[in-house]
């Protein structure tokens, strides 16, 4: 269970963590969820679909890393195999929590505040990069992840719009993997969902061009165009059978 | 072609009116324009609150969001009933019959095997996961599951006040049902003796070539003015009165349990007629079903009170209003004659002790939809059919709701004792029940392609009540039985696994419910 702790420069002055990529980091997850505005980058290397969020059904675009529970074939013994990785891999182990508006502070906003998951295997006191400077400040490294954080954020609101608009045209269907290995092992993916291409291709012009106005319609399209990528996750795990 | 049968008129509201104008609007062909007729000044009686699978299909056909319909009928999930003191007057004494058939039901038949262990594991618990996710109080679903989509099978708990009033509102928008609110006040024959309108106090003459009488206990068309037979069944099944009232759920504070909403309905047998006990959202519906013949309302009514203070305390207990439902249990003789059909309490109503009265809506209203006659001379052949069918029905739900009374071993009242008597039982029943002393309930039982009870609810109502049944011996076992006896202790190890999946993945049903209130379920 994750232990997050809201981060401080006192209490965390000496925090450093681990940005390896491995098994024992937890990178051994088949999917992330991912992001509109990373679409372009991930559909050049990994699939995308949607899935249920467990806690409240709605639709969220994942990136698929493996085929079976539990196994992320872009790990190698030297780490992250890809040219990129999902912004909700590289936030790890940090998060981003609202925090209610105070009124004894004199601001009504809530705001947003960065935490650590002190039950991280990544979190060190003596390996890694360090979260602070000496004195107290950001290091380059946090900054990056704030950044990161912010554009989770923002990813996130962008996901629950997405999705919205992707069932009201009704352009979500199910989708079922069934893939068959060389060595006869079936393997089938079920909760996944992808675009309906037939009701996207008989959408109403109108409607296309509200999607298009949205900047929708190129992330429908590189969901589309990343299935390709199925077929290389293939690859990579009928390779990594054939070197067992 | 004049003899066309075009104008649909529904004379009455309330769940049947609503209902099966619902289901007539969605599925019948479409130059079918359907009316309905509602009297401003009669209430519906308002009372069915527990429904089958069934209603979920038919939800769907009409069109109609199950999460709106969770969020504006006050329903919940029903994944069957639990009867309580039914077989004896042991306070554990209680059983499932839970919407989910056993394990491959239409593969194997368990029951046999189930037989040998009858003594360790009672037999709902042994074939299905159902009652086990019941007793925790779990819903049958997931949030991430689709609309009507089910993890179990399950039907719903509803608020029939506000259930006419939902399906009134998206009738009219979305279906296209013209709606008046009028009194019928008198009814205009053809030369043929059909009807060829209804008056109305402010609408004038309603013309109509297929009229739906959905007015309640009174059956104005088919009772009334027809004049067809009803056939009582108070010797078979001796209930004819209800008493119902409606209990908050307890607000003091950490009572994690005493708000819980169970997920099925609630039977405890009483001295001379049973309780139900309905988890709503936002209260409990529970009513005590009596014969009058056996106990006055008063006593009724203080079982039914002494039911409730548990739960309560003793001042509300008492302060509560109860109202009073009188019926006659049976039906008419044909429920479909000459232009006319007898949908809802107007063909019959008998207690609720399996919730037939929505369900039975639904089917006549289903056979309407989709057999519908186009022209007149048709109507004669699909009234005919529909009559057999229905008269089928009843006679199966009368054979049914006995065999909830004739196991019992309950003697500490003459009530319990009269229903175990052979002449108040049917022929049919009596049959079923020396057949099942030597084989055991099964689909040869099912005489139907559409059966409205399918056998897996007679097994657990059977071996529920502790039924039994001899098994042949398994000295010298042939091969094919072999193969079964694996296939069946696999399943039923199978069976003890999915529980404990189920509990994983599962939420208590208030939760769910609570869930579905804030980000409502998914088409898909």
């Amino acid at each position: 269970m994750p232990n997050f702790a809201l981060l401080n420069n006192i209490a965390h002055k000496d925090l450093r963590v681990v940005r390896d990529h491995s098994a024992q980091y937890g990178d051994n997850e088949m999917w992330a969820v991912t992001f509109p505005q990373e679409f372009r980058a991930i559909q050049n290397e990994y699939p995308i679909f949607f899935q249920k969020n467990s806690e409240n059904g709605k639709f969220i675009p994942v990136a698929l890393m493996g085929l079976r529970q539990k196994e992320n074939l872009f790990l190698t013994d030297s780490g992250w195999d890809a040219q990129y990785i999902p912004a909700s891999v590289k936030r790890r182990p940090f998060l981003i929590g609202i925090q209610p508006a105070r009124s004894d502070q004199g601001s009504n906003q809530p705001s947003r505040m960065v935490y650590v998951d002190m039950d991280s295997p990544r979190v060190s006191n003596t390996a890694g990069e360090a979260v602070f400077l000496p004195h107290g400040g950001y290091s380059p490294y946090l900054e990056s992840i704030v950044d990161v954080l912010e554009y989770i954020q923002y990813g996130t609101e962008l996901n629950e719009i997405f999705g919205d608009a992707l069932l009201q045209h009704e352009l979500l269907e199910v989708v079922s993997l069934e893939i068959t290995l060389k060595n006869g092992s079936r393997n089938n993916l079920a909760g996944l969902y992808t675009i309906n291409e037939e009701k996207l291709n008989a959408l109403d012009g109108n409607v296309v061009a509200g999607l298009h106005a949205k900047g929708y319609l190129e992330f429908i399209y590189m969901v589309l165009a990343s299935h390709a990528n199925v077929m290389k996750l293939i690859a990579r795990l009928e390779a990594r059978l054939q070197n067992q | 072609m004049t003899d066309q049968i075009t104008r649909v008129v529904i004379v009455g509201g309330g769940s049947a009116g609503w209902l099966a104008a619902g289901i007539i609007a969605a599925s019948s062909p479409a130059h079918v324009q359907t009316t309905l007729i509602e009297s401003p000044d009669i209430k519906p009686i308002g009372v069915g609150e527990g429904t089958w699978p069934t209603m979920r299909a038919t939800l769907e056909t009409i069109g109609i969001s199950e999460t709106d319909f969770f969020r504006e009928c006050d329903a919940s999930f029903k994944q069957g009933s639990k009867f309580s003191r039914w077989t004896s007057l042991s306070k554990n004494d209680d059983y499932y019959h839970p919407f989910t058939a056993p394990a491959k039901y239409h593969e194997i038949n368990l029951a046999p095997f189930w037989l040998r262990f009858k003594d360790k594991i009672n037999f709902a618990n042994a074939v299905c996961p159902q009652a086990a996710i019941c007793d925790l109080g779990y819903a049958p679903k997931q949030i991430s599951t689709a609309e009507f989509g089910a993890v179990l099978n399950y039907g719903y708990h509803l608020d029939a006040g506000k259930f006419s009033p939902f399906l009134h509102k998206h009738c009219v928008e979305k279906l296209g049902v013209h709606y008046v609110g009028a009194n019928v006040i008198g009814i205009n024959s053809a030369d043929n003796g059909d009807i060829k309108s209804v008056a109305t106090d402010s609408c004038g003459n309603i013309d109509g070539d297929l009229f739906i009488d959905c007015t309640g206990l009174q059956s104005l068309l088919l009772g009334k003015h027809y004049a067809i037979p009803f056939i009582s069944h108070k010797d078979t099944l001796f209930n004819d009165s209800a008493l119902a009232v409606q209990i908050p759920y307890s607000e003091s504070a950490g009572s994690g349990g005493a708000k819980a909403i169970a997920s099925h309905t609630l039977s405890t047998a009483q001295t001379n007629g049973w309780i139900w006990d309905i988890g709503l959202q936002s209260r409990r519906g529970i009513g005590h079903v009596f014969s009058s013949a056996y106990i006055t309302d008063e006593l009724a009514e203080r079982e039914l009170r002494n039911y409730i203070t548990p739960a309560v305390g003793q001042k509300m207990a008492e302060e509560l209003s109860v109202r009073k439902i009188s019926f006659n249990p049976g039906h008419r003789q044909t429920f479909w004659h000459k232009n006319c059909v007898a949908i809802g309490l107007s063909a019959g109503f008998i207690e609720p002790l399996e919730a037939t009265a929505l369900v039975l809506i639904e089917i006549s209203a289903k056979i309407i939809g989709e057999q519908f006659p186009l022209n007149r001379s048709a109507m004669d052949i699909v009234a005919k059919r529909f009559n057999n069918t229905l008269g089928h029905h009843w006679q199966r739900i009368i054979d049914f709701l006995k065999l909830h009374y004739v196991l019992t071993q309950r003697t500490d009242t003459e009530y319990w004792r009269d229903n175990c008597r052979a002449d108040t039982i049917p022929d049919s029943l009596r049959e079923q029940l020396e057949l099942w002393k030597v084989q055991s309930p099964w689909l040869q039982d099912e005489l139907l392609r559409d059966e409205m009870f399918p056998s897996a609810s007679y097994q657990y109502i059977y071996y529920g009540m502790k039924g039994g049944t001899v098994i042949p011996e398994m000295g010298t076992q042939k091969p094919v039985q072999m193969k079964k006896l694996k296939q069946a202790e696999r399943l039923f190890m199978e069976n003890a696994q999915h529980i404990q999946q189920l509990k994983k993945v599962l939420l208590p049903n208030r939760d769910l419910i609570e869930k579905i209130q804030q980000f409502g379920l998914q088409k898909i």
